[in-house]
């Protein structure tokens, strides 16, 4: 299947004052019409950031897109005017963001903040601005004569609703989904998902769903890949990643979650922390928190290994198995 | 389906309270009591200057020329006398009755506070959500300007601006107007610069909205809270600075009956007539003191951290 995202050696750098912080590093990533892709990572690992960086929403003048290509159809969005790239944003790409209670203009009503996207990429009537507007809250479970309701009036979950209904509004391709349920709780966030994935369906839209929750990856994703240190170090179909992992990082990860059916007494988190991004360490960026880090590993940053399958892997021990 | 009646069930209850913002603000603005008051006050102040302008246009000033303008000897300073409503508050140096004077005066010293304060809000609006929102080298130039128009005390800069374009209404609103704008371009530019980094206005980007609908749509009216009440205290203070310029004979010039003017014009007299200083004086204060109350009102409501 044909890739309706396609990020190639991205680079993105925050110069400070303090110094350059690193944030992606390299990446390249596909992303497949009609597929979900879950993004994982620690915090500050740079997932964020990537997703800023599909939408061209870097924080001036501090962050800046070093090198690389985002591919949307074929057309490189880096090399777009802000005008072209404001067009493609609601309509074609749209993202959800991390906290519903933040995410929202307070001062405008929620109808006519979901208008307000089909307003700027349709010309349609006032209206059909309406209806629309209507379908869309009914769409996502809130009852159309709610529309005329302030944020402040709707719960946390509801208003993560209406975010869905905004992001959705315009039939994007793809949308980001940057940690939508972090800031809910748990039956809610099943709600949330469970809802999105039906309109994932519904309106055949591709995802990137960036999460630090292996739970929500194994629900929703068809592909995963594993992010540290702004660079992805293991990419695979869901199946494989989590049955067969390979990257020590992504083997450290499963161990640090609880399992139903081991008896153990305590779980094996990864010692240490990620590393700083404003001074990485030179060879693999997880040398020193792995347990098989060899002397290669401290001198040379390893290339991606592809196995079988489309299973990708960025670790020397990989390259001496083959 | 069991989804969609948790949904509903959430949703009347939610709406059984169902207010809109402004709904809130007004109920919270109700309980200060003071507030309300002094809300009455200046509205019966404007309806006052409103109906004298209404019937200077509809008599042809006729009243204007015959009791608030034109000088009446045999009446000069004339006591205060209480069973005669038109000589309530007495007469001034020239015969006049003040009450009269006061009435046809509270144009002058509200409206021109109110257009003064309107137009360096706007301006001043304008050029501080630009800094804020753009920040870096367009930010420092237009600050750095504003901080020079800052450093020359106001009333100086007011004064010099009348004496060099000469007295006339309108010269007298610039040179209110003109001092203020640093002030208002710091307030806007600190609200947009802490509102601009919060998450909805990244999510109204992401969803493709534009510069100038960033700025009109999602920074403005969350910044407008300080600003409003930033404007009506600021009221006050052209209300003072205009009496100011009138009492150094640079603002509204005799005969006109600005209350600022008729305190300046009354303390040769003060040893022999307490009434034409001390009206126009109360005038001045009363007013201001409700702007103030008003003010600080419509704060307490507009600030969501002391919602109950």
């Amino acid at each position: 299947m044909k890739d309706l995202l396609l990020i190639k050696d991205l680079v993105i750098h925050f110069e400070t004052d303090d110094g350059i912080v690193e944030a992606v590093n390299n990446i390249t990533l596909g992303i497949k019409e009609g597929q979900t892709l879950g993004l994982v990572g620690e915090t500050g690992a740079g997932k964020t950031t990537l997703a800023k960086g599909i939408m061209r929403l870097i924080h001036k003048p501090t962050g800046k897109i070093k090198d690389g290509e985002i591919l949307y159809k074929d057309k490189d969005l880096l090399k777009l005017t802000e005008k072209e790239m404001r067009e493609i944003r609601g309509k074609h790409i749209s993202m959800i963001f991390q906290d519903p209670m933040t995410s929202l203009n307070p001062v405008m009503t929620v109808g006519e903040q979901i208008g307000e996207v089909i307003k700027a990429h349709n010309r349609i009537s006032k209206k059909g601005i309406e209806k629309r507007t209507c379908e869309m809250l009914e769409t996502v479970g809130i009852p159309s004569g709610r529309a005329i309701e302030y944020p402040h009036q709707f719960s946390g979950g509801m208003k993560q609703r209406v975010i869905i209904a905004i992001a959705l509004a315009c039939e994007p391709n793809l949308l980001i989904a940057d940690e939508p349920t972090t800031a809910l709780d748990v039956t809610i966030q099943a709600q949330v998902l469970e809802m999105m994935k039906s309109l994932k369906t519904e309106f055949n839209t591709s995802m990137l769903l960036i999460t630090h929750d292996l739970g929500v990856v194994a629900q929703n994703c068809d592909f995963v890949a594993i992010i540290y240190a702004g660079e992805i170090v293991e990419y695979g179909e869901l199946r494989d990643i989590f049955k067969n992992p390979k990257h020590p990082y992504t083997i450290g990860l499963f161990g640090s979650i609880p399992n139903l059916n081991d008896n153990v007494k305590r779980l094996k988190p990864i010692d240490g922390l990620m590393p700083d991004p404003m001074s990485l360490p030179k060879g693999c960026k997880f040398n020193d928190r792995c347990k098989f880090a060899m002397d290669i590993c401290k001198e040379k940053n390893p290339e991606m290994v592809l196995l079988n399958n489309g299973h990708k892997v960025k670790c020397f021990l990989m390259q001496n198995n083959i | 389906m069991s989804n969609n009646e948790f949904v509903n069930k959430g949703a009347t209850k939610n709406s059984g309270e169902g207010r809109t913002l402004w709904e809130e603000i007004r109920r919270r603005f109700k309980k200060n009591k003071f507030a309300v008051v002094s809300m009455y006050f200046l509205i019966f102040l404007i309806a006052l200057a409103i109906v004298t302008i209404v019937i200077d246009i509809v008599d042809n000033s006729n009243i204007y020329n015959n009791y608030v303008i034109k000088q009446n000897l045999k009446d000069k300073l004339r006591e205060p006398e209480f069973g005669n409503p038109s000589m309530i508050f007495g007469c001034d140096e020239f015969g006049r009755s003040i009450l009269f004077r006061m009435i046809w005066g509270t144009r002058y010293s509200l409206f021109i506070g109110l257009i003064a304060v309107t137009v360096s809000l706007i301006t001043g609006g304008l050029i501080g959500s630009i800094a804020g929102y753009y920040g870096g080298k367009i930010d420092n130039t237009i600050m750095r300007f504003m901080d020079i128009l800052l450093a020359i005390p106001y009333m100086l800069l007011a004064i010099a601006i009348v004496s060099a374009l000469g007295p006339s209404l309108i010269n007298l609103l610039i040179s209110i107007a003109i001092p203020k704008i640093p002030s208002y371009a710091r307030i806007v530019r600190a609200s947009v610069m802490s509102i601009k980094d919060l998450e909805f206005i990244e999510a109204g980007k992401s969803a493709g909205a534009s510069d100038i609908r960033t700025i009109f749509k999602y920074i403005l009216p969350n910044a407008m809270a300080p600003v409003i009440v930033q404007a009506t205290l600021g009221v006050a203070d052209a209300i003072i600075s205009i009496s100011a310029l009138s009492y150094l004979g640079l603002g509204v010039q005799p005969p006109l009956p600005e209350w600022g003017a008729m305190l300046s014009a009354a303390k040769t007299y003060i040893r022999d007539a307490w009434h034409i200083t001390v009206i126009p004086g109360l005038g001045i204060m009363f007013t201001i003191l409700a702007l103030n109350i008003f003010g600080d009102g419509l704060r307490d409501a507009l600030d969501p951290k002391l919602q109950h």
